[in-house]
């Protein structure tokens, strides 16, 4: 092409080719945006129909009611009662509102801004799960906060049902409470339908039967939004159903008596910290369990604040505890049921036999092991010698018994092993033998420790309720039961879903004469005045009262000590005439009440805990005459008398 | 001189047309397309008031107003003789630049970018309007230049010089997406306007050298993030791949025949953020189908056919340039609006003509296809 040619040709001409590469250029825009198109919605258009399905169709949990708990009498131990809760969902609240929104609600709220931060820092599950912030918020709060939606990003207010507790730390210790779900319960619990801002049982019975309370939660198919708000119910899975209610088998009555009867001697003893436990020896139900000092079991369904929870959790004398099974201390003297239910099972002493008591035993190089009063009485049998609790008599039964017999009977009344009560946190206590003592420090028992865990010293340790279940069979004549808290499960038609029978751990290996024998002697404590007046009262009642030491020795030498009294009353609970000593009624095994008593670190001058299970059994059974020894609880040593 | 001779035809053809003659020229099909997209613009608007389509101030409602507008403004500017235009090229390009400074120091920021600019309670986007005013002052240089001094860089040059300025401006306000619709026009318009090819490449190459400037220190990180995160959206999905993860689905789940009108879930239940501007055609694949998708974009096919063949027609160079600048525009808008919908362009917020909902939009493309009118019904019909 000349230049003579392009300046002939009209400008125009020249144009079209570009004019046909822009067409073409449109064409292959088209083109691709259309097989692009054709490839997203026709090729790949079911892959992307399941997503956008996906993004607005979940399964939902939907709660059911929680069931909930009576006592044997059919008294209302928790209700369910409605709350408003305000809950966030963090991917709703922009980060740099956050302060904000955070400081405004902690003011409508009357909560500190770094309980709520935590609360969303916290949060277990996903950005877009919602995270609890109160529970229990008033109802004018909480309209106050849904009418300033605008203002508060992510926050919302929700209906539903949180738990109360009518008698609250009266039960607390055995019912527990239920709370929000945390990220470790979640970690586990996700798979079983469990929500982030779910409640589970947390503590007591609440905790144990979670499983029956909680009920079967529903399962919804919800369509929702992109910002997860429910918009309606596509079709209902499976519906919620209730939870189980559970009877319980104590007795909120006899709980009270034990309170006041524990309560009393903490206010005059001063005591830290008491236990009481009472149970049917016949079934091993347990009536009553007062752990003192408590926690109002409300405070941590209506939420706790950090603050609060911080007091509770840095308390010395550990409230959150249940000290009658979470906690093994030396059971002193109540342990010398064991040593002398061995040993006259095992032919080491007959029961007429007589042992030298004295001042004191001397073992080895001259150490002395002394008699609990410095004196002794002379020959005793064992009725006697079980009667006022003579430690020179013990030493000389446990060592004929020997350390390895003795762990063995131990272990037959259910020392050394979980009762298997259905409350959570159970401490296992010791029992010491050889190969126990090799395992943990590589010797073998010496004699004196032998010595010292004939009268339930040195590593002997129990909790309060291994203690009261030895007696408790000793009461039913031989057999060792699991104590149990709960009856009956019902279901939420009122009908029982499952009744609990008395189950039985194991048949002691002991003949009947023997553990008859350490019954009249249980009432020879009593009847020989080692318990003071307790044989004055016109109630029956056969025990072993133990002071246990422990801890460090103070200026005079002397060491703390807690006090135990294992107890039990016969089925017809007077003296019948013939029977004025009330040996013909102990002999029995129709015990339906077996009680304990444990005050720890008691500085006073006498047993205290004999001194409550006197008191309970005064209340309990109604006795005009009031036998309490005041003096008895006066600060002192138990030792300084004698 | 071609120019110089075609000049008396052109007024001559002018002087001896009737009414029914003008009635012929006038481009009934270029209206056709215009109204069938902007009634798809209003079918997302009414999607998009859900419940209450037709009360005061929805979506709906406001872009039957604009349409109003819009038409108003066509027939007006239809009804001038555009060449008017070229005499007022000046003065309207400086008007332009002023439009933008105002919409820099004046405009009210949606995070930190000033873009639109209150006139009478109304939110106006300058930029929409500027864009067309370039075109009419780029048509007007190149038509000015003789033909033979077309082969030269200066043309190329010069038009550049002349937008660069307001793409700075609209680069400023930040508004990334904008000055690249200017950059489309500048080589569009050039390109069909018969600029030399060769130097056309050799300031293209130059341009793509510059690029590595470009993102080290005029993009701003969010911005390179847009930009990039299309080719991955899986990586952030909860961040800045969010809309093209949610714009994905809703597209494929349209199908063939889509979920129907106010039936999109993508769209109702809000997973879609800016259903009704940028990412409205995601919506529209979604309730209308694929069915509907390529319905549309066959009409911008057809549309941008009426408006190339305006400026064919038209024995003027302006007139030529003009039409190039719009339909360079309609197709760089529809390719990264629709591109970026379908996953297969980065995010900017440029958008859909006729159909994305927004005055600014609408009226202006209605002003360039009223200017094209005019040249229509002011030109004599090739003989071809």
């Amino acid at each position: 092409m000349t230049a003579i040619d392009l300046e002939r040709r009209s400008p125009r001409e020249r144009l079209l080719p570009r004019f046909v590469a822009f067409g073409v250029i449109v064409s292959i825009v088209v083109g691709a945006l259309g097989l692009r198109l054709f490839q997203l919605q026709v090729a790949e258009g079911g892959h992307y129909a399941t997503l956008a399905d996906d993004n607005r169709m979940i399964i939902q949990s939907t709660p059911s009611a929680r069931g909930l708990i009576y006592d044997r009498n059919g008294v209302e131990l928790v209700k369910n009662v409605p709350t408003f809760t305000v809950k966030m969902r963090p991917a709703d609240l922009p980060f740099s509102k956050r302060e904000e929104v955070v400081g405004r609600l902690a003011r409508l709220l009357g909560l500190e801004s770094a309980d709520i931060n935590e609360a969303i820092d916290r949060n277990p599950g996903s950005r877009f799960d919602l995270v609890r912030i109160a529970t229990d918020v008033p109802e004018a709060t909480a309209r106050l906060i849904a009418e300033e939606h605008l203002v508060l990003p992510g926050v919302q207010v929700d209906a539903e049902a949180r738990r109360e507790y009518p008698l609250g730390p009266l039960v607390s210790q055995l019912i527990g409470y239920a709370g929000p779900v945390t990220a470790e319960d979640l970690e586990r619990l996700r798979d079983e339908g469990y929500l982030t801002d779910d409640t589970i049982g947390k503590a007591g019975v609440e905790r144990v039967y979670e499983t029956e309370l909680r009920g079967q939660y529903g399962l919804e198919q919800v369509e929702r939004d992109a910002a997860g708000r429910k918009i309606r119910v596509l079709n209902e899975v499976r519906p919620p159903e209730a939870g189980g209610s559970l009877e319980l088998s104590l007795d909120v009555g006899i709980q009270r008596e034990a309170e006041k009867a524990l309560k009393w001697a903490i206010r005059l003893a001063g005591l830290k910290r008491g236990v009481v436990i009472v149970i049917n020896p016949q079934t091993g139900e347990i009536l009553a369990m007062v752990s003192l000092p408590t926690y109002d079991n409300n405070q941590f369904a209506r939420g706790i604040s950090a603050k609060e929870y911080a007091k509770l959790a840095n308390n010395p004398d550990r409230p959150l505890l249940n000290h009658a099974i979470s906690e093994q201390f030396p059971p002193g003297s109540t342990y010398k049921l064991v040593t002398a239910t061995g040993a006259l099972e095992d032919g080491k002493i007959g029961v007429n036999e007589t042992i030298m008591t004295k001042a004191f035993l001397t073992l080895g190089r001259g150490f002395r092991f002394w008699e609990w009063n410095r004196r002794g009485w002379g020959p005793l049998t064992i009725y006697d010698g079980f009667g006022h609790s003579s430690d020179t008599f013990f030493y000389q039964v446990a060592g004929r018994l020997g350390i390895d017999r003795l762990a063995y009977w131990a272990k037959q009344f259910g020392f050394g092993e979980r009762s298997g009560i259905d409350l959570p946190a159970e401490a296992r206590g010791t029992v010491p033998s050889n190969d126990w003592k090799q395992e943990v420090f590589g010797q073998p028992i010496f004699p004196g420790e032998t010595y010292q865990a004939g009268i339930g010293q040195g590593y002997d340790t129990a909790t309060p309720i291994q203690v009261l279940n030895a007696y408790a069979a000793l009461a039913n004549g031989g057999k060792l039961y699991r104590p149990q808290i709960v009856r009956r499960v019902l279901n939420a038609d009122g009908t029982v879903a499952r009744e609990f029978e008395p189950d039985l751990i194991r048949d002691l290996p002991v003949s009947k004469s023997v553990l008859r024998t350490m019954r009249l002697a249980s009432r020879r404590v009593v009847n020989i005045g080692h318990t003071y007046n307790l044989r004055d009262l016109p109630i029956i009642v056969a025990g072993k009262s133990g002071t246990a030491e422990f801890g460090l020795r103070d200026k005079q030498g002397r060491l703390p000590y807690h006090s135990w009294f294992a107890a039990f009353v016969p089925k017809e609970p007077r003296p019948a005439a013939g029977d004025p000593k009330g040996t013909r009624a102990v002999a029995r095994t129709d015990s339906e009440l077996a009680v304990l008593a444990f005050a720890y670190d008691s500085r006073t001058k006498g047993n205290v805990a004999t001194e409550i299970v006197k008191y309970f059994i005064q209340i309990h059974y109604k006795v005009k005459r009031d036998l309490r020894n005041f003096d008895l609880l006066k600060r002192g040593n138990f030792y300084q008398g004698n | 001189m071609g120019t110089m001779r075609l000049e008396p035809t052109r007024v001559q053809a002018w002087a001896v047309k009737s009414a029914g003659a003008i009635w012929k020229a006038f481009d009934a099909q270029l209206v056709i397309y215009a109204l069938l997209l902007a009634i798809f613009g209003l079918l997302m608007a009414y999607t998009n008031s859900a419940g209450t389509p037709l009360a005061a101030g929805t979506t709906f409602t406001r872009g039957l107003v604009w349409l109003a507008l819009a038409i108003v403004a066509f027939a007006v500017v239809a009804a001038f003789d555009y060449r008017w235009l070229k005499t007022f090229a000046w003065p309207l390009y400086f008007a332009n630049i002023g439009l933008l400074l105002a919409s820099l120091f004046l405009g009210d920021g949606v995070g930190g970018v000033a873009r639109w600019v209150t006139v009478f309670g109304l939110q106006f986007q300058f930029s929409e309007i500027a864009k067309i005013l370039m075109i009419v002052v780029l048509a007007n240089w190149i038509a000015s230049r003789a033909p033979q001094r077309m082969s030269g860089p200066w043309t190329i040059v010069g038009a550049g010089l002349l937008v660069a300025p307001a793409m700075i401006l609209v680069l400023m306000q930040p508004d990334l997406g904008t000055s690249l619709v200017f950059l489309a026009i500048l080589a569009g318009t050039l390109f069909l306007a018969g600029a030399s090819i060769r130097w056309l490449g050799t300031f293209a190459i130059i341009g793509m050298a510059a690029m590595p400037f470009v993102w080290n220190y005029i993009l701003r990180d969010y911005q390179k993030q847009r930009l990039t995160s299309f080719l991955d959206p899986a990586a952030d999905p909860l961040g800045s791949g969010y809309q093209l993860v949610q714009s994905r689905i809703a597209v494929g789940s349209g199908g063939l025949f889509g979920k129907g009108i106010t039936n999109g879930t993508q769209n109702q239940l809000d997973f879609l953020p800016v259903q009704t501007t940028d990412f409205v055609y995601a919506i529209l694949a979604e309730e209308l189908g694929f069915i509907g998708g390529i319905l549309v974009l066959g009409l911008f096919v057809l549309l941008l056919w009426r408006v190339l063949l305006a400026g064919w027609r038209a024995e003027d160079p302006f007139a030529l340039a003009f039409s190039a600048g719009m339909a360079s525009m309609i197709l760089f808008q529809v390719l990264v609006n629709v591109g970026m919908v379908i996953g297969i362009m980065p995010i900017t917020g440029i958008p859909l003509p006729f159909v994305t909902h927004g005055g600014a939009s609408l009226i202006s493309i209605a002003i360039g296809l009223g200017v094209l009118q005019s040249i229509n019904l002011r030109q004599v019909r090739p003989t071809w």
